[in-house]
């Protein structure tokens, strides 16, 4: 007895699969790159991926909707040098691709400038780059591989900025990092040291520092890093800096609070501070 | 009494209303901005018409003749309504020319038909319209075209062309989100003149959606590529840039293609500017007291049933200045309003009480 329980109909992924022809020859190598070539784990980290993205206020906010004009891509200085277009992300996303979304993260979305082109020129007043942002704000969420990569070079710049407010200082031209530098990088770097002792001001005899933050003023904006949940972030893509960062908190909170301490006993002696707090 | 009717602006809807009424035995004060009569059509000389592609005069022309030589007509060039005050059978209007001179006239009933301008394509800074030589508007075209001098600023005729659609239109960065529904004719009309004109000219248009809607499909759009081989490519272009020798480098996206960055010199490039209500017909609903809806066109009573109808009592609606319109709808538009206007002012129906406006 034929019994229709029993038989389980299942469509093939793809529907162009439905196509016998098109199942015998394949997809064109030209269409390869529109299929789903995840692997069982990347797909479902992929669906959580895109469904925490899809929830965050913002992403309903940023997209309105696409009329694939082009302007977007033709305006943005990444696509004229990367295979990168924000059009591709847009409708990625207008359609719920999320295994498409999870790809571009990883491959494309690293290759954008910030510099908002695409959202000044949009006529659907997309927030094109805002999405950009969100992308890769969800990608050191969730401590994606490419994410770590492409935040690798930058740990030093990181670091910096987070501990002492500074962005960029003289011992960061690393070569190994910015091979796009070039060789002038490499000869720089190697006795940057010695250089800058040749500078009579102080400051500028320095390397690890652009300027002078005040103890409190680094206590305080590391304070709002971590409150922010900034420093948190970190944890997924870059644990030993995450550990580092928060080491140097401490130690400078605590060494705060044991100024105040002296102040307010009437014991501080100037002598005592160091000539930098750097030196800690 | 003698009932009189005025109607303000003399293009394609004004001049078709007034010839209606004149046939009709009304008395007709036209009120015209510009010096002439005939409207946009006649102020930027229109070439050709789509889809039918006949010269714009010989439609235009019937017209403003029947306005110039009735007796019934009594015209004011020049001259823009200043105000209008309401009297105990119609209006009491003051209109003032250039001059600064003003003049009253008791009317019956009002025709508004001022019309629309076009898009000022220097509100698209990223085009450069004004400061790239060999960028041009599609009404800048038109006068080109009739006049035949079609020429770069080289002197010579441009042997490739590109055709920008949407300018001004669909695009919420001017505020602009609706779409002009003939500057897809108008520059499909315009390439297959150029290409007359010049056979061995390259010419392209740049299109999100080609709209040449209803009838006109196979008239323009497959006409053009059928027996003028016209190039369409369907990307917005996002700036364009100065070339050497006059030329103008556009930057696009080829949306059929992903990712795939277009950089092309053309020797001239169209900009197809849409339409806006304009300053004067700005002025006009100020001083008629009515609404403007959402895109900034002026608000009809009833859009479906009611469409040639103003929300106030005894103005009526005619052409572009309740949104895009062709010149024909305009000249139907113009025939529809002057039997609502003939209606009131003679058998005094108005149908403001029994139509429920829904507002939402």
């Amino acid at each position: 007895m034929f019994e229709l329980a029993t038989v389980k109909l299942s469509l093939p992924e793809d529907p162009r699969y439905l196509d016998m022809s098109y199942a015998e020859q394949g997809p064109l190598p030209e269409e390869m790159r529109n299929l789903d070539q995840l692997s069982e784990k990347d797909r479902k980290l992929a669906l959580e991926f895109y469904q925490s993205l899809a929830s965050d206020f913002r992403y309903n906010e940023y997209l309105r909707g696409c009329l694939n004009c082009g302007v977007c891509t033709s305006s943005c200085p990444a696509a004229k040098f990367y295979d990168f277009g924000p059009r591709e992300m847009i409708q990625y996303m207008m359609r719920g691709e999320y295994d498409k979304i999870y790809e571009f993260t990883n491959e494309k979305v690293w290759a954008c400038v910030q510099c908002y082109t695409c959202s000044m020129r949009c006529p659907f007043n997309n927030e094109i780059a805002g999405l950009i942002m969100l992308l890769r704000e969800y990608a050191v969420k969730f401590g994606l591989e490419s994410a770590k990569q492409i935040l690798a070079p930058y740990r030093r710049i990181l670091l910096t900025v987070l501990t002492t407010g500074n962005q960029v200082t003289p011992d960061m031209i690393q070569p190994e990092t910015f091979a796009d530098w070039g060789p002038q990088a490499l000869e720089e770097s190697k006795n940057m040291d010695v250089y800058r002792k040749a500078i009579p001001v102080d400051l500028m005899q320095r390397t690890d520092i652009g300027w002078h933050a005040s103890l409190q003023t680094a206590v305080e904006l590391m304070t709002i890093m971590i409150e922010a949940g900034v420093i948190e972030s970190l944890k997924n893509i870059d644990k030993d800096l995450y550990d580092m960062i928060i080491d140097i908190y401490e130690e400078r909170k605590q060494f705060l609070e044991e100024i105040k301490e002296k102040y307010q006993k009437g014991e501080l002696n100037e002598e005592e501070l160091p000539d930098s707090w750097l030196d800690l | 009494m003698e009932k009189k009717v005025l109607v303000i602006g003399a293009g394609p809807a004004g001049l078709s209303a007034t010839r209606e009424l004149v046939n009709m035995d009304v008395d007709v004060i036209l009120v015209e901005r510009e010096a002439c009569l005939g409207g946009t059509p006649k102020k930027l000389n229109y070439s050709l018409l789509f889809p039918e592609l006949r010269p714009a005069s010989e439609v235009i022309d019937p017209l403003i003749k029947v306005a110039k030589e009735s007796p019934r007509v009594k015209k004011y060039v020049n001259s823009i309504i200043d105000s209008v005050k309401e009297s105990e059978d119609g209006f009491e209007v003051s209109i003032k020319d250039k001059e600064q001179k003003v003049s009253t006239e008791r009317v019956s009933a009002i025709i508004a038909a001022s019309g629309f301008e076009h898009f000022d394509s220097r509100r698209k800074y990223e085009y450069g319209y004004g400061l790239i030589p060999n960028i041009y508007q599609i009404s800048d075209i038109e006068r080109m075209l009739s006049e035949n001098k079609l020429v770069t600023t080289r002197g010579v005729p441009p042997k490739r062309v590109a055709i920008l659609l949407c300018v001004g239109s669909r695009d919420a960065t001017v505020g602009n989100t609706y779409c002009s529904r003939v500057c897809c004719a108008v520059s499909i009309k315009q390439a297959m003149e150029i290409k007359e004109r010049v056979p061995d000219a390259i010419v392209h248009i740049y299109y999100m959606d080609i709209r040449t809607y209803g009838l006109m499909e196979d008239k323009l759009y497959w006409r053009s590529q059928l027996e003028h081989r016209v190039g369409y490519i369907r990307g917005r272009i996002s700036e364009f840039m100065r070339g050497p020798n006059d030329t103008v480098i556009i930057k696009g996206e080829d949306t059929m293609n992903l990712n795939r960055a277009l950089v092309v010199p053309y020797d001239m490039v169209i900009l197809a500017n849409g339409m806006e209500l304009g300053l004067g017909s700005a002025q006009v609903a100020k001083v008629l007291g009515l609404r403007l809806e959402e895109h900034g066109f002026i608000k009809p009573l009833d859009p479906d049933r009611l469409p040639v109808v103003s929300q106030r009592k005894g103005v009526f609606l005619a052409g572009a200045l309740t949104g895009p319109k062709t010149m024909s709808d305009s000249i139907t538009e113009g025939q529809a309003a002057a039997m609502k206007a003939y209606e009131y002012v003679t058998k005094g129906i108005w149908e403001y009480e029994e139509i429920k406006v829904t507002a939402h």
